[in-house]
């Protein structure tokens, strides 16, 4: 079964190598992307920042203005649960960010960069170093994302498309009923792979 | 160490026909980092300028956090800085939008490799969003001053009074020998329609400070209307833009511009009763002693413009909602460590109606209403907002009286129980108004 989901793939992946020459993502276009990510929680006065791997989902939906340029709404979440396992006194951190993008293809390949700018939210659960009970609050503020990626041409209506990108939101105070945790900061770094319509 | 650097730079500069140069942008940016580092090193001797790799190394590893500095080094000189930085993207062939990352990557690396200061969220989006703003708009006003035809004592004085604003391009232009060089002129020289408000005067402010009566202070308030939105197509961002400043009580209380990134006819070109939709650009500063607020911001909305009569007079009106990136603004309980003011993105709206000749307003009313959530500082959100009205008297030829009134309102909301604060203060000028306008029939 293994072998013939790579296999799959791969023929995927030839076949867009020989389609590149054809248009990328124009008119409305699509993709969903799920994917792997670290986040990088940070606070005012705090020693030191915590660190969690998690799982990352994304949605983009958007149009086209010049041949090289789009513009799009992004959806990005993350959450650490999955893939963490959580001690007293550790966290656990949700995150969303819903962001106006813009999307640069600087050549003739499929390579392009990504920016843009929205709102974020987050929920976080802070586990009690004394006992198994957990503080839970959330956030919302603002979010910044920026990032780069490759589209390989499948078909004309479809391509597979690989991301790096960085989310920097600010989600201010996070207020527990044992503690205070000032003016967060949590920066994610993700990669995935997603399907594109376009 | 910068010498090297300066002499690569010099001989690559001449190598070239006009055509974007990235790698040349990239490392002026650089460049300008290394200078400025270097100058508060060895020169103020501040010790947050000593940064070496371990610092960089642990500023790589911790990230993001808010800073303390006064909210005029983040909220202006931060923005000018990235200024810098855009426009070495824009004085080496780079259009608006590919001199966007030059300005992130320039605030990005001065933060995390500049200070031995962890590096400052706040900081990048300022320098960034505030230095492409303002940069933008200092490169076409600086491209208008200069002129590439004209000799002599006119051609100096127009490249150093060019300078303030755009030193990147004129440092460019210095090692290309373009201070004396003729040619023909780039086409943000000419912006089309222009007008151009200079004034001075005097400004009447209640409520500045508690207690206080009616405070009167000498006022200087320039205005530039850089294109116009209803005579110009879109061609390219900030084609059209406008810019207020005003300087009083020894420094800078107002500083706004809005520059469109895109436009499109709502209607015919040619209908009496035009409508267009923008999308904006925002950069906002204000401050004085009752109130500091600015931030930048996006926006979107329609313009308007009935034609009345034959002589050029015409109502406007405008209408926008905006979304604030980050905002600042200081109220009773704010602010962290020694910063007196709040951090936050928010969502906000402004509306203008106004009647004009030949794009020159003589009468205008405002109003704009903006909500701030704070992420840094209390946990608080805030509104505020301001109505005005402004009339121009005309004089003799190109001078006139102007009176201005504003009032403004704002309250703030704490989350921890803090009790809510509203404010209110008006302010009103009196000012002899010089206007030179580039506005056809």
């Amino acid at each position: 079964m293994r072998a013939i989901a790579w296999a799959g793939i791969l023929t995927l992946v030839a076949h867009g190598l020989s389609a590149q020459d054809r248009p990328k993502r124009s008119g409305l276009w699509g993709e969903i992307a799920p994917g792997v990510g670290h986040v990088r929680l940070a606070c005012s006065g705090c020693p030191d920042v915590e660190t969690n791997n998690g799982v990352t989902s994304q949605f983009r939906i958007g149009g086209t203005i010049t041949r090289r340029v789009l513009i799009g709404f992004e959806t990005f979440s993350l959450t650490d649960n999955p893939l963490t396992v959580k001690n007293p006194g550790e966290s656990s951190a949700e995150t969303g960010t819903l962001a106006i993008i813009m999307m640069w293809y600087p050549g003739k390949t499929g390579l392009f960069f990504k920016g843009g700018v929205g709102a974020a939210f987050g929920d976080f659960i802070f586990f009690q170093s004394d006992s198994t009970q957990a503080d839970t609050s959330e956030g919302g503020g603002m979010g910044l994302t920026f990032g780069m990626g490759w589209d390989w041409p499948i078909s004309r209506k479809f391509a597979i498309t690989a991301n790096l990108a960085t989310y920097v939101t600010a989600l201010g105070d996070v207020v527990l009923p044992t503690r205070r945790v000032d003016d967060l900061i949590a920066t994610m770094y993700q990669v995935s792979v997603g399907f594109t319509f376009r | 160490m910068a010498a090297p650097v300066l002499a690569v730079l010099a001989m690559l500069q001449f190598d070239s026909v006009p055509r974007p140069r990235p790698v040349m942008a990239l490392a002026q940016t650089l460049l300008v980092n290394v200078f400025v580092n270097r100058v508060d090193a060895w020169v103020f001797n501040q010790d947050w300028a000593h940064a070496g790799p371990s610092d960089w190394g642990r500023n790589l590893r911790l990230g993001w956090e808010w800073d303390e500095d006064a909210f005029g080094t983040n909220m202006f000189a931060h923005p000018y800085h990235g200024g810098l930085y855009f426009n070495a993207g824009r004085a080496n062939g780079l259009n608006y939008f590919e001199s966007v990352p030059i300005a992130f990557f320039g605030s990005w690396t001065w933060e995390n490799f500049g200070e031995t200061y962890r590096p400052s969220l706040n900081d990048w989006v300022m320098t960034s969003f505030g230095g492409i703003a303002l940069g933008e708009m200092f490169h076409r006003v600086a491209a208008t001053i200069r002129d590439n035809r004209a000799t002599g004592f006119d051609r100096t004085i127009r490249e150093i009074g060019a300078l303030p604003l755009d030193p990147m391009a004129g440092f460019n232009r210095l090692l290309r020998g373009q201070w004396k060089g003729l040619g023909p002129n780039p086409p943000e020289h000419d912006p089309g329609p222009y007008v151009l408000r200079v004034g001075g005067g005097l400004r009447f402010a209640e409520g500045w400070t508690t207690d206080s009566g009616t405070a009167t202070m000498g006022a200087v308030i320039v205005d530039l209307l850089y294109g116009d939105p209803f005579t110009q197509e879109y061609r390219a961002p900030f084609d059209v833009f406008g810019l207020r400043l005003i300087v009083s009580g020894g420094g800078i209380n107002v500083l706004r511009g809005s520059g469109r990134l895109y436009q499109t006819n709502l209607n015919s070109s040619s209908a009496r009763f035009r409508h267009v939709l923008a999308v904006n650009q925002r950069y906002d500063y204000v401050k004085n002693p009752a109130q500091s607020v600015g931030g930048q911001s996006v926006e979107i909305g329609v313009n308007s413009r009935l034609r009345l009569g034959s002589k050029g007079y015409g109502l406007r009106t405008s209408l926008f909602g905006d979304f604030v990136i980050l905002g600042a603004i200081d109220a009773p309980f704010t602010g962290l460590g020694e910063r007196l003011y709040d951090f936050g993105p928010g969502v906000g709206a402004r509306g203008e109606i106004a009647l004009d000749r030949h794009g020159a307003r003589f009468l205008r009313t405002f109003g704009q209403t903006e909500f701030i959530h704070s992420v840094s500082g209390a946990s608080a959100n805030h509104k505020v907002g301001f109505v005005g009205v402004e009339l121009n008297v005309p004089i003799m030829k190109g001078f006139a009286i102007a009176g201005h009134s504003t009032l403004f309102r704002r309250r703030s909301t704490y989350t921890d129980g803090t009790p809510d604060d509203k404010r209110n203060y008006t302010e009103a000028r009196l000012l002899l108004i010089w206007t030179q306008a580039g506005f056809g029939p």
